[in-house]
């Protein structure tokens, strides 16, 4: 005497909020198809004419495109993850609580010095 | 006085008595203000209209829990939702009846058995709720010992625990959670947030009881932190918080019983 | 039907409801089956609502006595005596339990409970979790009460009735007769004691702070049943409820340093014997805004007569301003009423003062107890706001009622599991539980049978006629043409109640039939308020006449409690019982500078015995 409503496969089309849960869960595609392409990089560095045809890969634009969805990707995931962070793990120091907003704050710099290293060891340190 | 404004409303109805396999939609236009809550539209039904619609309700003021809805596909607490909100997004001008398209869509909470009309079987809720022991568990305490002091505790340890004793029981989350929608036997926002509650209470020694739920794959490992229950909640409880805070703590006490050599979910210890 | 057995039935899924649960299981040992019964989930009762204290002695510089005091003179001395110093020493060590039960109170930066200013209170000595202490202790009592295995609970029964053996002139109370929400079935349910734990019956007003479940249930079912209702006559108004839905605003508002001030600015209060004056930000206790509830409403009264009140929508209002206490503190010490003003009125505390009015908030009257907590009805216990087991008197102090759900809650627990043991092993009695059985059938039909053509009312019709007429005739208030008015008006809806239709005919989550049945329980209540308080001709606490020769006390006539009788299709009868004032005699009741006055001449008949 009641009725047991069944979540279909398209409840996530439901609302904009689980659209954007999915979109956070789907970032995980152009990040496997960056990673794929950077392990072939490795592997191509067993001799001088894989490697070439590689770095012609690489510059070809729909991989160019791919790669630049990958890095949209990573930074989206990483500002959804920024948010929930200090959710998920809240830092207290005595009666102090840190505020959301500063280690949300805080993990951008990190983004940035990593962004900042990887840039100086890419140019050899001319930079 | 000037003319009460009126719009139309879709109200799902549900009565197995009465052979239905399925809700309905009821149309009825509802007078409103600037004061009128959804709540008050599901009086003014039963009470001019319909008198057979059927819905929980009782302390109007957003502290009983009774009356979450879903609006416009929204989990939501009737008494504390306002029809002027719906009509200023539909932007149309004063006189929102002359549009006969609903404003309002209400419905009963998402991802529970209906009952009747707007009743759900909050049954399912409180089970998991009573699942995870909701209350101090004290092996040094003795039962009427009224002589005793009380338990230090600071405001700041109580506010370790504050925002999650906060939950009215009102099952808004369990609505927005699609992964209660998908696995009815998920423990769910509420039950860890309130599990959290007392983990992080500094009277209570029962966090090691608790956690032999919520370390299980309908325990806190179910959730994917969609993050909609915390959106929904009408107290600013964080459920969504609570649950991945137990996940933390769910990892740590697994790594421990890990190098301890005793299967999860058995230990005693 | 289906039957069951227990050894105490539970009424009420409330504090006292919970308490007494608890109690009950903890004095067997669990060796006994205890049902707890609630037409709600017991989360949802109405002490949810509760916002602003416990009361319990707790300062060093404070004392039993001084709590007896403010109690006693509160309720006008109409409180019974022996009941409040009961009360008064076991009020700190049932919210010590619920410390131990793990009740969120807020704390000194030391660590130990804070305590904050209540009306009529002579000291600080309110506990309080911020400004849910209701929502807090609900939930601590019915998380707590999971643990217990020899309470079963009994979610979303609608009691409708008691069986009653007759034995010569000896009552016994044999069960309850229930409904089950969901399924629309009659359950039987008999049980050596039952506890009535239903709430009060502030519903029966228009205008009131409490939910739609509070319809006196309980008291109409004891009533009915020939106990009386005791000092019905005894409404409280809250002085601050928001306009339009009357959602309450706490008292701890006031406590905490809230002001209240008319539409010119004025502090009004000092106007009204409450005075003088007390510095913004500096509140003392038993002055001005901290004076008891019948005075502040009283003074609404008269400022609205004077025409110095403000408008909110159709309401006249004063206002509570807030604003001198500053954002951080208003958001630790009343976050809920911040929430709440915005939510319903659309100001912001922080920088508005809030509208408000007097609403109707808590009956001070119910079920008459003995000091034990049972009726005259052997086995049929009452606790909590249903029943007047004699704490109030005339009128209620704040942050006494949440201490008395968890005192007399605990009481009636273990008084019931006392006298249900003791009937164990005697045979059953017969009893009337069929009888009644095929009464509420038969009535329940007829009002989904009775003819459905435009003569006959339906409950929200009637529903609204009595909440219109006690709100004109029974109001803070009173004169003798109003009240005959208004006990006419509600004969006249007891009658038209008989031919009511009910349309909704299912089974199954009726709650068209329940408002119904509501409603009828609503008008016995209404109509034992309305006889208590046209009979009482003279002006005491919470009941305040017009008539001149009735606008003062008259303890020579009149310090009594009124016992209402109730009488089947007849006009209920009214009668008097002496109340007890061995440990502290009448004397003039003053607040402010009078009462501080007052209070260095020594009135105490009998010593210090409190």
């Amino acid at each position: 005497m009641s009725y047991k409503p069944e979540l279909t496969g398209r409840w996530w089309l439901k609302h904009g909020h689980f659209k954007r849960y999915m979109l956070r869960e789907a970032t995980v595609i152009p990040l496997v198809f960056l990673l794929c392409s950077l392990l072939a990089g490795v592997f191509s560095l067993q001799d001088v004419e894989r490697f070439s045809q590689w770095q012609a890969y690489m510059a070809h634009p729909l991989v160019i495109i791919g790669h630049t969805v990958a890095l949209g990707a990573a930074l989206y995931h990483a500002a959804t993850f920024f948010v929930l962070f200090p959710r998920v793990m809240p830092i207290r120091i005595a009666n102090y609580t840190l505020p959301a907003r500063l280690m949300v704050a805080g993990q951008w710099a990190a983004v940035l010095a990593v962004a900042l290293l990887c840039l100086w060891l890419v140019t050899g340190g001319r930079v | 006085m000037t003319q009460p404004r009126t719009c139309y409303v879709d109200i799902s109805r549900y009565d197995p008595e009465r052979g239905d396999q399925y809700p309905t939609m009821q149309r009825v236009q509802v007078p409103y203000d600037d004061s009128t809550s959804v709540l008050d539209v599901l009086q003014y039904v039963k009470e001019q209209v319909d008198s057979s619609l059927s819905y929980r309700w009782s302390c109007r003021m957003a502290i009983c829990g009774s009356c979450g809805v879903m609006v416009n596909g929204i989990p939501k607490l009737g008494c504390k939702d306002f029809v002027r909100d719906y009509v200023a997004h539909k932007g149309v001008g004063r006189d929102h009846a002359a549009n006969d398209a609903p404003a309002l869509t209400i419905e009963p909470l998402a991802h529970f058995t209906g009952e009747r009309d707007l009743v759900v079987n909050m049954d399912e809720f409180l089970t998991h709720l009573e699942a995870v022991k909701p209350y101090i568990i004290d092996p040094a305490s003795r039962p009427n010992n009224p002589s005793a002091a009380t338990h230090s505790q600071t405001p700041a340890q109580l506010a370790r625990y504050q925002q999650f004793a906060n939950c009215i029981n009102c099952g808004l989350c369990y609505a927005a959670c699609p992964q209660f929608g998908l696995n009815p036997e998920f423990v769910g926002p509420a039950a860890i947030a309130l599990a959290h509650r007392y983990n992080l209470d500094s009277r209570d020694h029962g966090k090691h009881e608790r956690m032999q739920v919520l370390n299980t794959h309908d325990g806190v490992w179910s959730c994917t932190f969609v993050g909609f229950c915390s959106d929904v909640c009408p107290k600013g409880v964080d459920p969504a918080a609570a649950v991945n805070q137990g996940k933390v703590e769910s990892a740590k006490s697994m790594l421990i019983q890990l190098f301890k050599g005793s299967s999860i979910g058995d230990s005693r210890s | 039907m289906q039957q069951h057995e227990y050894d105490v039935v539970v009424v009420g899924g409330g504090g006292a409801g919970l308490r007494a649960a608890i109690a009950a299981a903890q004095a067997s040992d669990g060796n006994s089956r205890i049902a707890l019964l609630s037409k709600v989930y017991p989360m949802r009762s109405h002490t949810v609502a509760a916002e602003g204290g416990a009361a319990a002695v707790t300062r060093d510089d404070d004392s039993l006595q001084a709590h007896f005091e403010d109690t006693v003179a509160g309720g006008d001395w109409l409180a019974e005596q022996g009941v409040v110093d009961y009360f008064v020493k076991h009020a700190h060590r049932e919210l010590v339990q619920m410390e131990h039960w793990g009740c969120p109170w807020s704390r000194q930066p030391n660590g130990n409970v804070q305590v904050r200013r209540f009306g009529g209170m002579k000291t600080e000595r309110t506990w309080f979790a911020a400004d849910k202490t209701g929502f807090h202790m609900l939930h601590t009592l019915y998380q707590t009460a999971l643990q217990f295995d020899a309470i079963t609970r009994f979610d979303e029964y609608f009691v409708l009735d008691i069986g009653v053996a007759e034995d010569g002139d000896e009552r016994e109370v044999t069960g309850v007769l229930a409904l089950d929400i969901k399924t629309g079935a009659l359950h039987c349910i008999r049980a050596g004691a039952v506890i009535m734990a239903t709430g009060g019956a502030g519903r029966v007003f228009k205008f009131n702070t409490n939910g739609g479940i509070v319809t006196g249930d309980g008291m109409a079912i004891a009533y009915r049943n020939g106990v009386p209702l005791r000092d019905m006559e005894f409404v409280q108004y809250h002085p601050t409820g928001l306009p339009g839905s009357g959602i309450l605003i706490t008292e701890a508002s006031r406590g905490e340093g809230g002001v209240l001030v008319n539409k010119d600015g004025y502090r009004y209060l000092q106007d009204y014997e409450l005075g003088p004056e007390t510095p913004l930000g500096k509140p003392q206790n038993k002055y001005m805004e901290l004076g008891p509830r019948d005075k502040l409403s009283q003074a609404f009264w008269h400022e609205q007569q004077r025409g110095r009140t403000g408008k909110h929508g159709t309401s006249d209002v004063v206002y509570l301003d807030l604003r001198h206490l500053g954002k951080a503190f208003l958001e630790e010490r009343l976050p809920f009423i911040c929430e709440l003003a915005k939510a319903y009125v659309n100001v912001d505390p922080v920088h508005e003062p809030i509208p408000i009015r007097p609403a109707v908030h808590y009956t001070m009257g119910g079920i008459l107890t003995d000091a034990q907590c049972e009726t005259p009805i052997q086995g049929l216990f009452a606790a909590g706001e249903c029943a007047s087991v004699g704490l109030h008197g005339a009128n209620r102090l704040g942050s006494n009622s949440l201490t008395e759900l968890l005192v007399f809650g605990r009481l009636a627990g273990e008084q019931a599991w006392q006298r249900a043991n003791a009937r164990r092993n005697t045979p059953a009695k017969s009893d009337d539980m069929t009888a009644k059985t095929q009464y509420w059938q038969q009535r329940i039909s007829a009002m989904q049978q009775n003819p459905k053509h435009a003569a006959v009312s339906s409950w929200p019709q009637l529903k609204q006629d009595l909440v219109a007429t006690m709100e004109r005739g029974c109001g803070i208030y009173r004169d003798e043409a109003g009240l005959q008015q208004s006990l006419n008006d509600i004969h006249e809806l007891k009658v038209a109640y008989q031919r009511m239709h009910v349309a909704d005919s299912s089974r199954g989550y009726n709650t068209d039939l329940l408002q119904a049945i509501e409603l009828g329980f609503s008008l016995d209540v209404a109509e034992a308020t309305c006889l208590a308080a046209l009979e009482r001709r003279e002006s005491r606490g919470a009941h305040q006449r017009l008539e001149t020769e009735y606008q003062q006390r008259n303890d020579e006539q009149f310090l009594k409690h009124s016992l209402v009788r109730w009488r089947d299709e007849q006009p209920a009868t009214l009668e008097w019982q002496r109340v007890d004032t061995t440990l502290s005699a009448p004397k003039v009741r003053a607040y402010g500078e009078q009462g501080n006055a007052q209070a260095s001449t020594p009135n105490r008949t009998q010593g210090g015995k409190v």
